[in-house]
C-alpha cells in the first residue's frame, strides 16, 4: 500500500538509516552547541533558586501511566516485568517529600503510535527537564517555567549567534509574565476560528499548532478537564471537574514546550482516579504506600530538551535536536 | 436400614448415568442448537421450516413454533404487524420503476460509527477455550459479511499478543489480522476489550502503536470497548485461568486462588474484579480513551443494570461511539448458576427501562443489544424499537464449530434474508424507517412501556 504517508516515512527511515552520520555535519554541530547552552542556562538558573538535581531514575515496576496512547517500554527484570521510565513523575514526588525542590534531567522512552512520525514533534527516546516543588501552587510552577524559559531563550540568543545565524534562525527575546489562557478559553478561541475540538480531550496536535502560530509569544493553557491528563493532576475543589494544571506552548507553531500541575497527594483521591484508566491500582502498591503515609502538596513541570531545541534553533522536527534519534515504527541505531 | 453394597453401587451408577442424561437434555432443549446447525448447514434454505416428514404431512401438522416456556417475557412477547397500505412501498417503486420485492431492501447501515453491511455484530468473544478455538473462522466469517467483530477480554493475556502461547489456540493478534485482513474495503470494524489483567500489559497501547494494525486504525476500523458487566452475570467479574509461571510473575499484583509457589497445579484461578463505576470515574475514563486513541471508536458494553437510564445519560452526554446492553439472557458460556437464575434485567425488561432514551435519540450514539438473539426477526423487532443493531454470540460460535467460515457466512445469510423479507413484509425497505408502529405487543403492561399498541385492543 503506497500511500504519501508511508513513501514519505520511507524518505525519513532512509534518512534515519546513517544517523550516526549527522553529527559531522556543521548543521547537527550548531544544533548540538546551542543545546549544550540552553541546558547549563536551565541548570545554572534552577540551582540559583534553591533546586537540587537528582540522578534520574531509569527502570521501576511503574511508570507514569499518562502519556496519551504510547506504550511503555519494558524489561525483564530478574524474571518480574519492570518499565523504562515514560516520566519520573512518581519519583519526583518521592524525591521532594524529603528535598524540598528538585530536578531531574530525565531520560524518557515513550513508545509512541505510529502516525506521531510524521509530527515533527514526538521522539520515542528523549530528554526532559523535569522538576518538583514542594508545598507549591501550579501558579508558582508557572512563575517557574516562565522565567526558566526566557532564561534559556535569552542566554542562547546572547552567546550563540554564530550557531543561530548558520541555521538561519531569529529567535525573538521573551519576556515574563506569559498570557494564561483557560482551557475554556482556548477552546471558544479555536472555535471562533473554525476549529472545533472535543470538550473534554488534550488539544490535537494541528489544532495546538495553529494555535501556537497565532499568538505570536509563548503562553499557557490552563485549567484542562479532568480525564484529559494523568491521575496525579489535581482536582480543582471548588471547580469539580476542572484540574489544577498547565501546558506551556511555544509561539511560531512550535506547539508544546512544558506540561505541569499541582499534584494529587491524597490516596483516596488518587485511587479514584485510577480506576479511570481501567488498571488495578495493586500495580501501583509502592507509589500508593507512599500517599497513604503522606507526602506534601507539590507542584512541577517537565519541558522536554529536544523540543527546546527545536524552537531555539527553529527547526522543522524535533529529531534533528538528537543524536541517532529514534522515530515511532522506524528501525534506525 | 441400610441398602447392600452391590445395590447402593447400582443405584448410584445409574442415577449418574440419569444426571448425565437429563443434564445433556436440559442443555439441547434450553437453546435452538439444531435450529442454528441446519442453518450454518444448509445457509439459507434452513430458514423455512424443514423436517424428516414429506412436505405434504408437514402441511398437516405445521412447525413447531412452540418453545419451552421462560418464566419471564422474551422478544417473542413482540409480533410485527405489517399493514395493508404501504406508502413507502410505492415510494420504492416509483424509484425503481417497477414493483420493489424483499430483496430491495438495503441493510446497509452505521453502526457505532462503522459502516456495516447489515446492522449485526459479533459479540465480543473472549479467551474461553471453546469461543478462541474458532475465532477464526468467526473473524473470516465476519468480515467477510462485512459486519463488526468484537474480541473480547484476557485473550492477549491467555493465549498471547503475537506469539501462541499453545498449539490450537490461536494468538490474540492473529484474531485481529485474520478479521482485517479478510474485510472488504472499509465495511466493517474491530472493538477490542482491555481486562486488568490486559490493561496491565497494555494492550490498548500495544495495539495503537502496532505497525500492521496502523494502517486499519488510520481507515478508522478500531473500536476500544469498555466492559462494565455481561447478560448473565451483571456485577461479576470473569474468571481467568494463569499458568503457573505466569501467576508467579504475576503474584505481586492479583489476588490469585492459591501460592503459586506452593501448589502442584498447572494453572492457577485468578477471579476478576466486576471493575468499579461511578458516573466521574465512567466520564474520565471515556475522556482518557478519546485523549489517547483519538483514531479509534469508544465502545461502551453493559449488563442489564436496574441503573441503565442513568448510565446511558452518562455515556450519551459524553457521546460514545456506541452503546452495547447484554440482557440477563447473554453471555451464558461461563457464568455461575446464581447469576443466571437471579441476576439481573431480561432483555425486554432492560429495553423498556431505557424506552425514553430509546424514543428521544439524538446524537451519535448507536445503539445496540444482545442476549439469545438468533433469528431475522429478533433484529428487525430491535431495529423497531429504535436499536441500531443486535449482536450475535453463541449462533456465531455454534456455526462456526459445525461449519467453520462457511457456517458463519451461511447463517448470517440466513439471518440477512430473513429480515430483508420481515421489513419488505412492512412495507419499508430502509432501515431507519423502521419504527414502533411495526410493532404489537402481547402483554398489555409491556406494551404500555414500550411505547408499542396491545394487539388486542
Amino acid at each position: 500500500m503506497e500511500t504519501e504517508v508511508s513513501v514519505e516515512l520511507q524518505r525519513l527511515a532512509e534518512i534515519l538509516r546513517q544517523s550516526w552520520k549527522m553529527v559531522r555535519t556543521p548543521r547537527m554541530r550548531a544544533i548540538l552547541k546551542v543545546q549544550d547552552v540552553a541546558c547549563d542556562a536551565m541548570r545554572s538558573f534552577l540551582k540559583s533558586e534553591g533546586f537540587i538535581e537528582l540522578l534520574p531514575p531509569i527502570i521501576g515496576p511503574v511508570t507514569d501511566p499518562g502519556i496519551r496512547g504510547a506504550k511503555q517500554a519494558t524489561i525483564d527484570y530478574y524474571g518480574r516485568e519492570y518499565k523504562v521510565m515514560s516520566s519520573a513523575i512518581l519519583y519526583k514526588q518521592a524525591a521532594m517529600s524529603g528535598l524540598g525542590k528538585i530536578f531531574f534531567m530525565s531520560p524518557n522512552v515513550r513508545l509512541e503510535p505510529i502516525d506521531s512520525a510524521l509530527t515533527g514533534r514526538h521522539l520515542v527516546e528523549f530528554v526532559q527537564l523535569d522538576l518538583e516543588m514542594a508545598e507549591a501552587s501550579y501558579f508558582d510552577a508557572m512563575a517557574v517555567a516562565e522565567r526558566l524559559l526566557s532564561e534559556a531563550v535569552n542566554t542562547v540568543r546572547d552567546t550563540c549567534q554564530k550557531e543561530l545565524e548558520l541555521l538561519g534562525r531569529q529567535l525573538p527575546a521573551i519576556k515574563p509574565p506569559f498570557k494564561k489562557l483557560t482551557y475554556d478559553e482556548t477552546l471558544e478561541y479555536l472555535r471562533v476560528r473554525g476549529i472545533k475540538v472535543r470538550y473534554g480531550v488534550e488539544i490535537p496536535w494541528d489544532a495546538e499548532q495553529l494555535i501556537s502560530k497565532m499568538i505570536g509569544e509563548p503562553f499557557f493553557i490552563i485549567d484542562y478537564p479532568r480525564g484529559a491528563r494523568g491521575f496525579y493532576d489535581m482536582e480543582d475543589e471548588r471547580r469539580p471537574g476542572i484540574l489544577r494544571d498547565f501546558d506551556l506552548i511555544y509561539p511560531e507553531g512550535y506547539g508544546e514546550c512544558a506540561s505541569g500541575a499541582e499534584r494529587e497527594y491524597r490516596y483516596e483521591k488518587v485511587l479514584a482516579r485510577m480506576k479511570e484508566t481501567g488498571e488495578d491500582p495493586r500495580k501501583y502498591a509502592w507509589y500508593l504506600e507512599m500517599l497513604k503515609e503522606g507526602i506534601p502538596p507539590s507542584a512541577g513541570f517537565g519541558i522536554g530538551v529536544e523540543r527546546l531545541t527545536r524552537y531555539l534553533c527553529g527547526l522543522d522536527a524535533v529529531w534533528e535536536a538528537r543524536l541517532c534519534p529514534k522515530l515511532a515504527g522506524i528501525y534506525s541505531p | 436400614m441400610s441398602l447392600s453394597k452391590p445395590f447402593l453401587n447400582i443405584f448410584l451408577a445409574l442415577h449418574r448415568f440419569y444426571s448425565l442424561f437429563t443434564d445433556l437434555a436440559e442443555i439441547w432443549g434450553s437453546y435452538p442448537f439444531r435450529e442454528i446447525i441446519e442453518r450454518a448447514r444448509k445457509g439459507v434454505d434452513a430458514i423455512y421450516p424443514a423436517d424428516v416428514l414429506k412436505p405434504s404431512i408437514m402441511l398437516l401438522k405445521g412447525a413447531n413454533i412452540y418453545k419451552q416456556p421462560t418464566r419471564y417475557a422474551t422478544l417473542d412477547e413482540l409480533l410485527l404487524l405489517p399493514p395493508a397500505f404501504t406508502p413507502l412501498r410505492l415510494k420504492k417503486m416509483s424509484e425503481l420503476l417497477r414493483e420493489p420485492i424483499f430483496s430491495d431492501v438495503d441493510l446497509r447501515h452505521n453502526l457505532g460509527g462503522f459502516n456495516v453491511n447489515m446492522p449485526v455484530m459479533v459479540a465480543s468473544m473472549g479467551s474461553v477455550q471453546v469461543a478462541n478455538k474458532i475465532s477464526l473462522e468467526v473473524a473470516r466469517g465476519a468480515a467477510r459479511m462485512g459486519i463488526p467483530m468484537g474480541i473480547g477480554e484476557n485473550v492477549a493475556t491467555m493465549w498471547g499478543y503475537s506469539r501462541r502461547i499453545r498449539s490450537g489456540q490461536p494468538c490474540f493478534k492473529e484474531r485481529v489480522m485474520t478479521y482485517l485482513e479478510n474485510l472488504d474495503g472499509n465495511v466493517g470494524g474491530l472493538t477490542i476489550q482491555q481486562s486488568v489483567e490486559d490493561a496491565y500489559n497494555e494492550l490498548w497501547n500495544k495495539v495503537y502503536s502496532d505497525p500492521d494494525i496502523e494502517p486499519f486504525i488510520e481507515k478508522g476500523l478500531i473500536g476500544f470497548e469498555i466492559k462494565i458487566g455481561q447478560g448473565s452475570k451483571p456485577g461479576l467479574g470473569g474468571e481467568v485461568r494463569l499458568s503457573r509461571e505466569e501467576a508467579e510473575r504475576l503474584r505481586d499484583k492479583y489476588h490469585l486462588s492459591e501460592d503459586p509457589q506452593n501448589t502442584l497445579r498447572d494453572s492457577i484461578e485468578r477471579h476478576s474484579a466486576p471493575g468499579t463505576f461511578v458516573p466521574e470515574i465512567l466520564r474520565g475514563m471515556i475522556r482518557m480513551m478519546r485523549n489517547n486513541y483519538p483514531r479509534c471508536r469508544v465502545w461502551v458494553k453493559l449488563g442489564p443494570f436496574r441503573d441503565l437510564p442513568e448510565v446511558l445519560d452518562v455515556l450519551t452526554s459524553e457521546g460514545v461511539d456506541a452503546v452495547w446492553i447484554d440482557g440477563r439472557e447473554g453471555g451464558t458460556g461461563m457464568s455461575p448458576y446464581a447469576s443466571m437464575r437471579h441476576l439481573g434485567l431480561p432483555l425486554i425488561a432492560a429495553l423498556c427501562s431505557i424506552s425514553r432514551q430509546l424514543e428521544s435519540r439524538t446524537g451519535s450514539t448507536s445503539f445496540i443489544v444482545s442476549g439469545r438473539l438468533y433469528d431475522g426477526g429478533h433484529l428487525v423487532k430491535c431495529l423497531c424499537l429504535g436499536l441500531d443493531g443486535v449482536a450475535f454470540g453463541r449462533p456465531i460460535a455454534v456455526s462456526a464449530w459445525v461449519a467453520g467460515a462457511r457456517g458463519v457466512e451461511n447463517y448470517l445469510r440466513t439471518v440477512e434474508l430473513e429480515a430483508k423479507m420481515l421489513i419488505s413484509a412492512l412495507g419499508k425497505y430502509r432501515v431507519q424507517d423502521l419504527s414502533r408502529e411495526d410493532l404489537g405487543c402481547l402483554d398489555r403492561d409491556i406494551a404500555e412501556r414500550l411505547g408499542v399498541r396491545y394487539v388486542y385492543a
